[in-house]
């Protein structure tokens, strides 16, 4: 192993490390300062009750967590489909920008909790709602982060592209679709926490299921260790989320310029 | 006559044109070009200098059909430019590699695009890798190669698909000297084995005397034709050699003087 190898090693580890020590510092001073200053457990409990809270409702947790974890792929899935699919009509289509940009900049100013309660009216207490939720938060970065990567294709490109006489498709199967990939990695990373943020409100709203509704009712009898816990399980599944897109990410490693 | 007329029956036509980049909302546009007229033989490898701006690249990329031109007419092989014409290859000033390509597949690309089967251009693909000294480079990516390279492969990639007509804008502008002599010196090889018709851009005089047949001088802008001296200097030129000639110098000068630079 040569030098270099090892200190880009010794540096990796030391990103994880100094994470690490970070982290369990914060931790020990929350279970501590809760303590010292005599802080009511149903107001902030120590971090080692919400752990036993954790533990104790693991099963549940986990239930719960796959509830939300369904609910946020269908969601987020569905606003990747529809905001490529919309993003590439109004980018292509005049009239599409002139009609359809509008109304969804129009819509994204819609506050969007507000319209939870009317989604759970029109689709009811089940995993459509929730769907839709999610779905209205991640569709618009989506959009957005498409559309800024179809303008972004670099022109001299373009002009490269008709002095080899690329047919239309090719132009945007080997130019503008690679051109595109970075942005729409970066748009995913902004839209995958939304989901999951969307997913939780619907599930306040009304819901029989999920982290959200876990919340609620934790709070609701007064468990607060449990309501934490639900929101560590919250914290943790958009995290893990985030990070696969991170990963998948690294496969489009290139930026067009 | 009629005999001779026929036998240098001109490979590009270039008529009376005049290119006018239009204003925006009504204002007056910008004369490029203004009554252009020039015929390039077959085979013969004319370049164009003229101060920065001038409007050179221009009436490039009005050869390449890249753009429109308001008067005038161009022929190329006899058809009038509709588009870029398949007789035609260009090479920019950039090398236009696609970052997400390997070497490989962008060397391949356009002859790809310009529809010939990936089975029949590989011993091509091979034997340019080659020529264009990329060995051991086929699967690396673009930003893995200097300035240098990069061009090679733009130029390779021009090559593949077999224009009879190359255009090319300024290719070495960005490299340094010894460079660019390597690629000049590679580029007349090429020219000799593959009897192309070659249209260079470049803002280096020596470059222009040194691998042209005939020098096309044009004028600050709107561009027109100022002057075209022949090179009559002997072939195959050798950069150094070609270089110490006293005729060498004289076309530098002369240029030179042309352009306003000595």
């Amino acid at each position: 192993m040569n030098s270099d190898t090892k200190r880009a090693k010794w540096k990796l580890n030391r990103n994880i490390i100094d994470g690490l020590i970070f982290f369990i510092i914060l931790g020990l001073l929350w279970e501590y300062a809760v303590k010292l200053f005599g802080i009511k457990s149903y107001l902030l409990p120590p971090l080692s009750d919400i752990f036993a809270a954790m533990w104790t409702a693991r099963v549940q947790l986990v239930e719960h967590s796959l509830v939300t974890l369904e609910e946020v792929i269908f969601g987020f899935g569905t606003a990747t489909i529809a905001g490529v699919a919309m993003a590439v009509v109004i980018y292509f289509v005049p009239l599409a920008k002139r009609t359809i940009y509008p109304l969804m900049i129009a819509l994204q100013s819609i506050p969007k909790i507000g319209l939870a309660p009317v989604i759970v009216i029109w689709f009811g207490y089940g995993l459509s709602s929730k769907v839709i939720m999610a779905f209205l938060f991640a569709f618009f970065p989506i959009i957005i982060a498409v559309m800024g990567g179809l303008s972004g294709t670099p022109q001299h490109l373009e002009e490269h592209f008709r002095a080899l006489k690329a047919s239309a498709w090719d132009t945007f199967w080997y130019l503008r679709v690679p051109s595109v990939l970075p942005s729409f990695v970066d748009g995913c990373k902004v839209a995958m926490p939304l989901a999951v943020i969307g997913a939780i409100v619907g599930e306040f709203v009304g819901s029989n299921e999920g982290l959200g509704n876990l919340i609620l009712m934790a709070t609701g009898s007064s468990q607060t260790a449990l309501t934490f816990g639900a929101l560590f399980a919250v914290t943790i599944l958009s995290l893990s989320l985030f990070y696969i897109i991170e990963l998948a990410g690294k496969l489009v490693w290139w930026r067009a310029h | 006559m009629e005999n001779s007329k026929q036998i240098d029956a001109p490979t590009i036509t270039i008529n009376g044109v005049s290119k006018i980049y239009p204003g925006k909302d009504g204002a007056e546009g910008v004369k490029a070009l203004e009554d252009v007229t020039t015929n390039i033989k077959d085979c013969e490898f004319v370049s164009i200098i003229g101060p920065s701006g001038c409007g050179k690249s221009t009436l490039l990329k009005v050869l390449a059909g890249l753009i429109p031109y308001e008067a005038g007419d161009v022929t190329i092989c006899d058809k009038v430019i509709e588009g870029t014409l398949d007789e035609v290859g260009v090479v920019f000033q950039t090398p236009n590699l696609l970052p997400w390509l390997t070497i490989g597949k962008n060397l391949s690309l356009g002859a790809e695009m310009r529809g010939f089967k990936s089975k029949e251009i590989k011993p091509d693909i091979e034997a340019m890798v080659k020529v264009m000294s990329l060995d051991g480079f086929e699967d690396r990516y673009p930003h893995e190669l200097s300035g240098g390279m990069q061009q090679r492969v733009s130029i390779g990639q021009a090559l593949l698909y077999k224009p009879q007509v190359l255009l090319m804008d300024e290719p070495f502008g960005a490299l340094d000297a010894l460079t660019r002599d390597r690629l000049n010196m590679e580029l007349l090889r090429i020219w000799q084995a593959e009897k192309k018709t070659v249209v260079l851009i470049t803002h280096s005089i020596a470059e222009a005397v040194l691998l042209s047949d005939r020098v096309i001088v044009m004028s600050e802008r709107p561009a027109c034709i100022l002057e075209e001296i022949i090179i009559d200097l002997p072939r195959p030129r050798d950069p150094r050699a070609t270089r110490e000639m006293s005729k060498f110098g004289d076309y530098v000068v002369r240029l030179g003087a042309l352009m306003g630079v000595v």
